[in-house]
């Protein structure tokens, strides 16, 4: 299979080169990047062929691409894709709007060509193993969930991410997607109401978008949960942030830390001290095998456009909350 | 000193000793003690060298100072009495199980010329003073995020099952994430909005809640305060994360316990029937909290928690109930 990646403007894009490079069946053809700068250090990092146009790269013929576009340009890349007939693993937040989700939805269903949402924490392996126990009732009943994926500003990694055109909002669309999308997955629920906290408490000189949020959400089948989505991780923190869940059940709690797997170490050669240095396994290599089986198997991805365009709602409902101060409810219809 | 404070305290349950402890440590005369089934006054009046009494009114002829260690929905009518004595009143915290009561707490005590202290003890557990140290000597900037756990196992059936009534103690809410309201306000002021979600809210037969509590403050700064019923006997996790402009802070009681203890054929079921989150000290928080409640009323320092205080951390809990009642964000205005 010849895949490509559209755009390295998220950072993920640099993780997915190696990710793409352990399949086997997988020929990794190139990239392409309207940036000149970051396209030039790219090619030069990570030893690939660099398209300067988007359709240049769809040209040279790839079967499938991974879009790591900025948040408020993955339609027009989806859009690319699917006219070229080519299957699409899109990253998170599928979009900065549902109106532009919706088209990528229209866009790859009248192609005939698979959409799958990067949600990589679906296939990491502790958060895997939760799913697990729930699904064999470990305990019971689940009752509520208090999540937290905070993390430090990512600005310093590509300053898109604190841009409002861009990313089309700050913590609360970065982060309140992968949770959310656990949640969904986890309860097999939608979410019908949300609450939310959001603000810019952290570098309210520095950003023009949110930097806090914390948000309550409430699921059809009762479950209630909070999603941490903070910034809240200064710069100098041992690692970007983290991701970990308490459920609350019938027959008790089950904690889980997906990034507890580090070392901690202490060096005058390393920028965070301590940093800690994760042990477990990649989730995003995982993510990526299905995205590749998946469109080699001619089925449904694991995680879908649905996936992604719900969590994507629950984060701009959660700007609507903070907006009116009070619930925002979601229909299902 | 010519003449110790007398000291009496009502309620000889799982707070009642550990007060009576620290009175002793605090170089008070611990006179006498009074309880509801008379039999654990007058244990606990052994203990302590100290004389079992028939009643409040008896107590209360005879005592400086009384510590109500009671049922929450004693705190009012009891406080009441002791003013009307002349006595200074240390509560345990929630202050009251209403806003109007607890302001007539207040007013009371001011009209009767006594002092009157709630026994807000997270003030005095050493993390926590650390961590507001660290906050008021500005490591960390303003203050943004705040996160607090508190979650233990339900108050056992038995002596304390009062705990499990909401209107006596009202409920976990007001009894057990009270603290976590105070702490929280004394580090970031006052409070905007409070939104909550329980599980008593869903299955209201059951003794087990958790909740979660969201508090929009009217700095900007928002905190996520987490409180249960619902972890197996012998359970207390606390922490608390907060994050500022400038730095954030971590502490949780999961990673800091100094000991571990890995024993075979160990005993099960043991547990409390009201858990206390504490770790190894050479001072419990408790005894830190007496002792300076002690002092401060020798010396007529200020508490370094005020009525005001808790009223204020009361108001945020009842709140958060109000909040799970209509299910929309409340102003601690909005509450009586």
């Amino acid at each position: 299979m010849r895949v490509g990646i559209m755009s390295f403007a998220h950072i993920h894009a640099e993780g997915f080169v190696g990710n793409l490079r352990a399949i086997p069946d997988v020929e990794l053809v190139g990239f392409s990047d309207e940036d000149a700068g970051r396209a030039a250090r790219a090619a030069t990092a990570f030893e690939l062929r660099r398209f300067d146009r988007h359709e240049d790269l769809l040209d040279a013929g790839v079967d499938a691409v991974l879009v790591c576009a900025e948040n408020a340009r993955r339609r027009e890349l989806v859009e690319l894709a699917a006219a070229a007939r080519v299957h699409v693993l899109c990253e998170k937040p599928i979009e900065a709007t549902l109106a532009d989700a919706e088209a990528m939805r229209v866009a790859c269903e009248a192609a005939g060509v698979t959409f799958m949402t990067a949600f990589p924490m679906r296939f990491d392996a502790s958060v895997a193993a939760v799913k697990r126990s729930l699904d064999r009732g470990e305990l019971g009943a689940l009752h509520a969930v208090n999540g937290i994926n905070h993390s430090e500003i990512p600005n310093g990694h590509r300053a898109w991410f604190a841009d409002p055109e861009l990313a089309g909002g700050g913590a609360v669309m970065d982060h309140t997607v992968h949770l959310t999308d656990l949640l969904r997955w986890m309860t097999g629920s939608e979410v019908t109401e949300v609450y939310a906290e959001v603000g810019n408490p952290f570098y309210p000189d520095d950003v023009e978008v949110d930097t806090a949020g914390l948000v309550t959400l409430t699921f059809a089948n009762g479950v209630f949960a909070a999603v941490d989505c903070s910034w809240s991780r200064p710069t100098t923190y041992p690692r970007w942030g983290h991701l970990k869940m308490d459920l609350i059940g019938e027959r008790g709690a089950l904690t889980v830390d997906a990034f507890a797997q580090a070392l901690t170490a202490y060096s005058r050669h390393l920028p965070r001290n301590p940093t800690w240095i994760g042990w477990g396994a990649d989730p995003n290599q995982a993510m990526v095998e299905e995205f590749v089986e998946s469109v080699a198997e001619g089925r449904p991805p694991a995680v879908t456009w649905r996936d992604g365009y719900e969590a994507l709602r629950v984060a701009l409902a959660c700007y609507a909350s903070a907006a009116s101060g009070q619930p925002v409810r979601l229909d299902h219809g | 000193m010519g003449s110790r404070m007398r000291v009496g305290i009502v309620g000889a349950g799982s707070m009642g000793r550990v007060h009576a402890a620290g009175w002793r440590a605090a170089g008070a005369d611990l006179v006498g003690v009074v309880s509801r089934g008379g039999a654990s006054a007058r244990a606990l009046a052994q203990t302590h060298g100290a004389r079992a009494f028939p009643d409040l009114d008896a107590l209360l002829r005879e005592v400086d100072v009384v510590d109500l260690c009671v049922p929450s929905d004693l705190h009012h009518p009891m406080t009441l009495r002791a003013a009307a004595a002349g006595k200074h009143v240390v509560c345990e915290k929630p202050m009251a199980l209403s806003v109007a009561d607890a302001d007539e707490m207040m007013r009371a005590c001011e009209r009767a010329g006594v002092r009157l202290f709630i026994a807000h003890v997270l003030r005095f557990f050493p993390q926590y003073r650390a961590a507001a140290e660290a906050v008021r000597s500005g490591h960390l900037g303003r203050m943004g995020v705040m996160r607090f756990r508190r979650v233990a196992y339900p108050p056992r059936e038995g002596a304390s099952s009062w705990f499990a009534d909401e209107s006596r103690s009202g409920g976990m809410i007001c009894d057990l994430m009270v603290h976590d309201f105070d702490y929280a306000l004394s580090l970031a002021g006052p409070v905007a909005r409070v939104f909550a979600r329980s599980l008593r809210s869903h299955h209201p037969a059951s003794s087990r809640n958790y909740a979660l509590v969201t508090l929009g403050f009217e700095s900007g700064a928002m905190a996520l305060v987490e409180g249960g019923w619902v972890y197996p006997a012998g359970t207390f996790r606390t922490g608390f994360d907060l994050a500022g402009s400038d730095g954030a802070i971590e502490w949780d009681s999961d990673s800091t316990e100094s000991i571990h203890r890995y024993l075979l054929l160990t005993e099960t079921g043991g547990a409390p029937e009201v858990g206390l989150p504490l770790t190894v000290m050479t001072e419990d928080p408790y005894t830190t909290e007496i002792k300076h409640v002690h002092a401060a009323l020798v010396s007529g320092e200020r508490f370094a928690v005020t009525p005001a205080d808790a009223a204020a951390a009361l108001r945020i809990g009842l709140a958060a109930r109000a909040s799970l009642r209509t299910g929309r964000s409340v102003a601690p205005s909005e509450v009586a």
